[in-house]
C-alpha cells in the first residue's frame, strides 16, 4: 500500500528487482490527515485490499 | 579519437521476472502480516485495517521496521516470511 | 651459437642505442634466425638476411610486452626462454651464444622506453588488444550517431553532456588508481548492484574526471555505500538533500581541489566532476532515477554536483582530524545535505555576537521548531575564523558555545507556538530541546579571503540513526 504519489517508484523499484508486487494506492496526501480521516481513508481503501489479498475463482477465467 | 565503442556505466542487470505467490480464496484462517514503516500516521491507518482484515477471518501480525530509511533488517524479513501467508506494507506515502 | 634458436629483437629509431646496435643486428642476422620489430617507420634497421617488421602500429610489440627499446628475446621453437633490455654486451653473447657480438661497440648502453608505454598510446594499445582487465559491457554505435547523444538516449546523463566512455578513456581513468578494475566496493542503492571500481572508473570519465581524482571518487562511493551514510533512504525520499562531499587533507590541495573563492560554486574541475561522478555512479549503477525511486519534491541544484575542499589552517583542527584522522591523511566526508542558506555578520570582532547571528541562523534549519531531526554543516570563512582564530577559541569551543545557544524551550516548539501549525506534541512543551543532535553540527573552514558570511548547509530530516550520518572515508591510491 502506497499514497498515488508512489505509483512510479513502486514501478522503477519493481523493474529493477523483477517483481511487481500487488499494491494498492490510497489518495495522496496522508502526513497532514486527522485520525478520523486516516481511519476513513482504511475503510475505503478495504474492498481494493480484500481483491488484492484474495484469489476471486469466479475470474480465473479473465487470466 | 574515435568514439563507436562505449563501456556501459550501468548495471547490465536483466532481472529475470519473479511471479507472486499464488492467493488464498479466503482469508479464514490465514496470518495477514501487517508491517508498518515507521512512517507517521501510518500506525494509526494500519491499526483499522487489522481490525478491518479481523473482521473478515483472518489474523492479524503486527511488525515494524525501526526506520523507515533503510530496508527491513534480515530478520524482521525472516520473522514476517515464517509467520504469515500474506504481508501487506505501508511503503511510502 | 646455440643451434636452433631464433630471435625477436624490438627497436626504435629514435633511439640512440638502438641506431648504435646496428651492425651488431647484422652480425646477429648473419648467424641466426633473427626477426626485428621497429616501432617508428619501415626504413630502420637496413639489415640483410632479417625480417624487419613495420611494428608503428605497435601490435607486435604489445604482444611481447616490451617495456624498453632495444630488447632481445630469445625462443627455442616456440618457447620464449629468456630476454635482455638495452644493450649489455655480455648478457646479448650469452643469451645468443655468439662469443664475439658486438666487439666493436661499447660494453653497456641503457635502452629507450618502448613507445608501447607511452602514456597517450598505452590506453589505446590496451583497449584494442583487450587485456582482460576490462570487464563492462560494449555498447557499439552506428557510424553516424553522436556518442553524447546516445548516452542521453539510453538514460547515462543527469542533464548535461557526459564525455562518451570509450574504453580508452576508461584504461586512462583507471590509471589514477592502483586498485583492481575488478575491486567491488558494495552494492549501490537504490538496486543494490555490486560497484567495480571499473564501473566508478567508467562513470568518473562521463563526469569529467582526470584520473588523479579516481581515488577521491573512489572513497566518496565508499562512503555513500557505508551503511550509516543511508544512501538508499537519501535517494528515496521526498526531501531535498543528495550527498555533499568535502575533501580534507594534502591530496585535496595536489589535484587542484577550490577551498577558496567561490568554493562552493562553480569553475573548479576536481570540485565540480568528483561531486557529479558520485551522483552519476548512483544513476547508472544503482538506478536512482528523479521520477523513478528518487522522489524529490524538489531536490537542491546540488544534486548535479557538491563537492569542495576544506581550506585547512592550522589554529583549527582539521575535518580529517575532527573525523578521527590525521591531518596528513587525506579524507573524504558526506553530508545528506540540502543546498546553501547564507549568514551576514559584518559587525561582529569577537567570538559571542558571532555564535549568536550563526545560532540564529542555524535555528531555523528544515523549520525554526524542528529539533534534532536534521545535522548541519556550518562552512565558516576565512574572515569569520579570525574572530574565532584571534580570541584564541578552537573549533570545538565554538562547537560547544553553537549547541548552547540552541538550547530551545518546549513551549517554543510545540503545535500552535507562534502562530504555526507545525510543532511538537503540546505535551512535550515543559521540556528543552537541543536543536541539533549531540554530533549534528559539524564545522568546516572554506572560501575566499573576503567577505564577513558563511553558509549554513542543512542536512536531511532524517539524522543519526533513524536516517544519515556523516561519514569519513580515507583517500588511498
Amino acid at each position: 500500500m502506497a499514497s498515488e504519489e508512489f505509483r512510479d517508484a513502486a514501478k522503477a523499484q519493481g523493474d529493477a528487482l523483477g517483481f511487481h508486487a500487488r499494491a494498492y494506492y490510497v489518495p495522496h496526501p496522508i502526513q497532514d490527515r486527522s485520525d478520523e480521516e486516516m481511519k476513513a481513508l482504511a475503510r475505503d481503501a478495504l474492498p481494493g485490499i480484500l481483491d488484492m489479498l484474495r484469489r476471486n475463482p469466479a475470474r480465473d477465467n479473465e487470466l | 579519437m574515435s568514439e563507436s565503442v562505449l563501456l556501459d556505466p550501468g548495471s547490465e542487470r536483466d532481472p529475470a521476472e519473479r511471479e507472486p505467490h499464488g492467493l488464498p480464496v479466503d482469508l479464514a484462517g490465514k496470518t495477514v502480516g501487517l508491517l508498518d514503516i515507521s512512517k507517521p500516521r501510518g500506525d494509526v491507518f494500519l491499526d483499522e485495517i487489522a481490525r478491518l482484515l479481523e473482521a473478515e477471518g483472518a489474523a492479524v501480525a503486527r511488525f515494524k521496521k525501526p526506520t523507515f530509511t533503510r530496508p527491513a533488517p534480515t530478520g524482521l524479513r525472516q520473522e514476517i516470511a515464517e509467520q504469515c501467508d500474506l504481508v501487506l506494507e505501508g511503503l511510502a506515502d | 651459437m646455440s643451434e636452433g634458436n631464433r630471435y625477436v629483437v624490438v627497436t626504435k629509431k629514435d633511439c640512440p642505442t638502438c641506431q648504435l646496435i646496428e651492425p651488431a643486428l647484422e652480425e646477429l642476422a648473419k648467424q641466426s634466425t633473427l626477426k626485428v620489430f621497429n616501432q617508428d617507420g619501415p626504413d630502420f634497421p637496413v639489415l640483410t638476411g632479417a625480417e624487419v617488421v613495420d611494428d608503428h602500429e605497435l601490435d607486435g610489440s604489445w604482444a611481447l610486452n616490451v617495456e624498453i627499446v632495444p630488447t632481445l628475446v630469445c625462443y627455442q621453437g616456440d618457447q620464449e626462454v629468456g630476454r635482455t633490455e638495452g644493450w649489455e654486451r655480455a648478457a646479448w653473447r650469452q643469451l645468443t651464444g655468439f662469443d664475439s657480438l658486438g666487439e666493436a661497440l661499447p660494453e653497456f648502453r641503457p635502452g629507450c622506453g618502448s613507445l608501447t608505454r607511452d602514456p597517450s598510446i598505452a590506453p589505446r594499445l590496451e583497449a584494442r588488444h583487450g587485456s582482460g582487465r576490462l570487464k563492462a559491457r560494449r555498447l557499439t554505435l552506428a557510424s553516424l550517431e553522436d556518442a553524447i547523444e546516445v548516452c542521453y538516449e539510453r538514460g547515462f546523463s543527469d542533464g548535461l553532456p557526459v564525455v562518451p566512455p570509450t574504453p580508452e578513456r576508461v584504461i586512462t581513468m583507471l590509471s589514477g588508481t592502483q586498485r583492481d578494475p575488478g575491486e567491488i566496493l558494495g552494492d549501490v542503492p537504490p538496486d543494490l548492484v555490486p560497484v567495480s571500481i571499473e564501473k566508478v572508473a567508467i562513470n568518473a570519465v562521463m563526469a569529467g574526471c582526470r584520473p588523479e581524482y579516481l581515488p577521491v571518487v573512489i572513497a566518496a562511493v565508499e562512503a555513500a555505500l557505508d551503511e550509516p551514510f543511508c544512501m538508499h533512504g537519501l535517494l528515496a525520499t521526498t526531501y531535498f538533500s543528495g550527498p555533499m562531499v568535502v575533501v580534507s587533507g594534502p591530496l585535496a590541495r595536489r589535484i587542484g581541489m577550490n577551498a577558496g573563492v567561490n568554493a562552493l560554486g562553480q569553475g573548479n574541475r576536481a570540485n565540480a566532476t568528483i561531486g557529479r561522478a558520485l551522483q552519476l555512479v548512483i544513476r547508472n549503477v544503482g538506478g536512482g532515477r528523479p521520477g523513478g525511486v528518487d522522489r524529490a519534491t524538489l531536490g537542491n541544484p546540488g544534486k548535479y554536483t557538491f563537492c569542495f575542499a576544506e581550506d585547512e589552517d592550522l589554529a583549527w583542527t582539521s575535518l580529517s582530524e575532527d573525523r578521527g584522522f590525521a591531518r596528513e591523511q587525506t579524507t573524504v566526508t558526506l553530508f545528506a545535505a540540502d543546498g546553501v542558506q547564507g549568514i551576514v555578520d559584518q559587525k561582529a570582532r569577537e567570538p559571542e555576537p558571532l555564535c549568536r547571528s550563526f545560532a540564529a541562523g542555524l535555528r531555523v534549519v528544515s523549520h525554526p521548531k524542528m529539533v534534532q531531526a536534521p545535522d548541519a554543516f556550518l562552512v565558516v570563512s576565512p574572515e569569520h575564523a579570525r574572530v574565532f582564530h584571534d580570541a584564541g577559541w578552537s573549533k570545538q569551543q565554538v562547537t560547544e558555545r553553537l549547541h548552547e545557544l540552541l538550547l530551545i524551550d518546549g513551549s517554543e516548539l510545540v503545535q500552535g507556538a507562534g502562530g504555526m501549525a507545525e510543532g511538537l506534541p503540546a505535551k512535550l512543551g515543559g521540556r528543552r530541546f537541543r536543536k541539533f543532535r549531540k554530533n549534528g553540527l559539524t564545522l568546516v573552514r572554506a572560501g575566499g579571503g573576503a567577505g564577513m558570511f558563511s553558509a549554513i548547509i542543512g542536512g536531511w530530516g532524517a539524522s543519526g540513526e533513524i536516517g544519515s550520518s556523516p561519514v569519513t572515508k580515507e583517500v588511498r591510491s
